[in-house]
């Protein structure tokens, strides 16, 4: 018979560990774009302050592109709670459509960042502003992919039946980190785009 | 693997056979086990350590008289390399290994949260500042001459911080989240709380770290290096985390290391022990300097709130010299080695932190000299070191399962305090020399000084090293659960070295104290 090995006393009720971890590692994402969005405003105000334009001759950032992936990144948190209370119901069919959809609307907004960058005709070493809005944005679209893995891995678990409506720290955690990448995104649409 | 067999790593069979003391490279690869991982961080540290002191004293020595020591272009990078890497190298993982290690068994937990991602967060630092280092020596330091070299150098700065804020993530997880039944947040120990604020500081000030070099590296990369990747200003976007008040916020677990000690080695319980956690929390907010960077916002030295920042972070430091000279007078003081080592760090700590009450004096021109900003640096994290090293003495008969050399750790002390005053303290002379003329003349010997300075920090380094290894040595005495016999906190409740698991049975605890409980 096999010696089984088990905690002397019952489990104790712990606050979420892994949506804790999300939520601190969320934190030091968002500090990431805090210090390089206020990189870029004082920088620009500087710029603007000397009697020049920020963007440089020739170069342009349409509206329309950023307004509709706002309007994407909007729904996805629809998305994503959407699969949190799905999956706290059990309902797992509904679990894995919104998971699905929230991947489906990340490639979305990735595919939308990249025709913007077509669009500018901004050279990345044409100066100061070309570094700083490529960076930002770049660094956008690398935590996006983050938090789609992170999606991912948590869709693939609940595909492996790991989570019920009590335990369902894995979809809460990944959801936590896709609001915060949410909420850089809205940090870049007023500060690059709208007020540019 | 039945299904109801714990993980090796959550387990809680205190039975167990405790682990090896001092770990072999095979045997961490891959392991989870908290003690391993943090082990490796602090023994690691120390080695960079070593290097980091003399890199600095190489440095200084360049300062003498001709400085036909080294090159300019090799000076230079020299001393940037080796301040970025003695936060990023040495003090950062010197405090997230002994806190990998020791958190987990404060808070009465049986392993650190996300235990294979501590583990890779080590490796990766390891890996990342390996590179640092080789990158560094083949003219890839700040404004090198060789660009893939440079852009090597901030790939592995990058991997360093994310390494480093992964590790803080798990530590600050297991305080939050991992504390054993009736822990509440004003009942961890000090240095638990000290490595919460600590760490919660260093998760929003080092990404903003990681967005200038993101900056840096894109412009040297892509841009055109005409802005921020150019060579003269790299260093000068990322010194920040090397100047008051951001140098603070590396100091903070060292405050929490010295009131452990202290309560122990005193044997008396931190009185008003809320008000030193209130001190350390607000030391920890005054220290948080990412906004005050001279490349992008040159008149932050003429901003009322950075200097107040650098006056009234005396007020907390002064709540805690309270607390712990009402330790001393209410208890009786063992004259052992980390308690000496905790007397120095709090002697570097307010050396340092008046350096930098002096610097934010506008009338006074201190902060244009760099010999007085780099005096003070070196205080601060002499300081730090040497909280470290005192922590090293302290919990280190909880880490090997022997008693450590007491000879070595009482030299220590001695190296330890050599090393800043003359390393810290002669510079910041230096530095009062450009205004006051009567002192310039022994520029050269004050720099000679302080690179003896460096030197006593190495060897510090060395034999905190050699120190833990005489805890590990056969026939070293048997430490036993409690190595002090006046332990206060968890983690003298269990065996020394600590078994898989850690704990058995907890009782619920009652008070910051809770085997001054169990004893009444």
């Amino acid at each position: 018979m096999t010696a089984h090995v088990l905690p002397p006393a019952p489990p104790v009720q712990r606050p979420r560990v892994l949506v804790v971890g999300a939520a601190f590692a969320a934190a030091a994402s968002f500090m990431v774009f805090v210090g390089l969005i206020g990189i870029y405003l004082t920088t620009r105000s500087d710029v603007i302050g000397a009697g020049s334009s920020w963007l440089p001759e020739g170069s342009t950032i349409p509206l329309q592109q950023p307004n509709t992936m706002f309007i994407t990144l909007i729904m996805t948190v629809f998305t994503m709670q959407w699969a949190v209370w799905a999956i706290s119901k059990n309902d797992r069919v509904n679990a894995y459509l919104a998971l699905g959809l929230t991947l489906m609307l990340g490639i979305a907004t990735i595919v939308m960042t990249t025709y913007l960058w077509t669009l500018m005709k901004l050279d990345i070493a044409s100066g100061t502003q070309g570094v700083l809005i490529y960076t930002i944005t770049g660094a956008h679209i690398v935590m996006l992919v983050l938090a789609m893995l992170f999606v991912a891995l948590m869709a693939l678990r609940a595909l492996g039946g790991q989570f019920t409506a009590r335990q369902h720290d894995g979809i809460t955690a990944a959801a936590v980190y896709w609001y915060a990448m949410v909420a850089v995104y809205a940090l870049i649409w007023i500060s690059i785009y709208v007020t540019k | 693997m039945a299904l109801t067999d714990t993980r090796p790593e959550s387990g809680t069979d205190a039975s167990a056979v405790a682990p090896s003391v001092v770990p072999s490279p095979l045997t961490i690869f891959g392991t989870g086990d908290h003690k391993a991982v943090g082990m490796f961080y602090v023994l690691a540290a120390l080695v960079f350590g070593i290097a980091g002191w003399i890199a600095a004293a190489l440095a200084a020595g360049h300062e003498v008289g001709s400085g036909s020591f080294l090159t300019d272009s090799t000076s230079t990078q020299l001393f940037q390399t080796s301040n970025l890497g003695l936060i990023l190298l040495v003090i950062v993982p010197l405090f997230l290994g002994l806190a990998t290690y020791i958190v987990p068994l404060q808070v009465g937990a049986s392993t650190v949260a996300f235990p294979r991602a501590a583990a890779g967060a080590m490796w990766t630092w390891l890996l990342s500042s390996g590179v640092f280092i080789v990158a560094s020596f083949i003219d890839g330091g700040f404004g090198g001459e060789r660009a893939k070299s440079v852009s090597l150098t901030l790939l592995a700065l990058g991997g360093l911080i994310i390494a480093l804020l992964l590790g803080t993530v798990c530590v600050l997880t297991t305080a939050v989240t991992l504390r054993t039944p009736g822990m509440t947040l004003d009942r961890v120990p000090m240095f638990t709380f000290s490595m919460l604020v600590g760490g919660a500081i260093w998760l929003l000030t080092l990404p903003v770290l990681l967005a200038n070099l993101l900056l840096i590296w894109v412009d040297h990369r892509y841009g055109g290096g005409t802005v921020f990747g150019a060579a003269s200003s790299q260093f000068g976007q990322v010194a920040w985390i090397t100047h008051e008040p951001q140098i603070y916020a590396f100091l903070v677990p060292g405050l929490g290391i010295v009131a452990d000690i202290v309560a122990t080695l005193t044997g008396a319980r931190l009185g008003k022990r809320n008000l030193l956690l209130f001190a350390v929390g607000a030391f920890g907010v005054l220290s948080v300097g990412a906004w005050a960077q001279p490349a992008i916002y040159p008149a932050f030295s003429d901003d009322v709130v950075w200097q107040a920042m650098g006056l009234l972070v005396l007020l907390p430091l002064l709540l805690l010299l309270g607390g712990v000279a009402t330790a001393f007078k209410n208890g009786k003081p063992s004259l052992k080695s980390p308690l000496g080592l905790a007397v120095v760090s709090i002697v570097l700590t307010v050396l340092g932190v008046l350096a930098g009450a002096l610097l934010v004096i506008t009338p006074l021109e201190l902060r244009t000299t760099s010999f007085f900003v780099n005096g003070q640096f070196i205080l601060v994290i002499g300081a730090a070191l040497t909280a470290g090293v005192a922590g090293i003495g302290y919990w280190g008969p909880k880490m090997t399962g022997g008693q450590l050399a007491d000879g070595i750790g009482k030299l220590n002390v001695l190296l330890m305090l050599g090393g800043g005053i003359l390393g810290g303290v002669s510079l910041c002379v230096v530095g009062f020399s450009t205004r006051f003329s009567g002192l310039s003349g022994s520029h050269d010997t004050l720099v000679v000084i302080s690179a003896v300075g460096c030197v006593l920090f190495a060897l510090g380094s060395l034999l905190a090293i050699l120190g833990l290894l005489s805890g590990a040595r056969k026939g070293a005495t048997e430490a036993g659960a409690d190595a002090w016999g006046t332990g206060q906190t968890l983690e003298w409740a269990c065996a020394s070295p600590p078994p898989t698991g850690n704990f058995g049975d907890l009782a619920v605890v009652r008070s910051p104290e809770p085997l001054l409980d169990e004893e009444a």
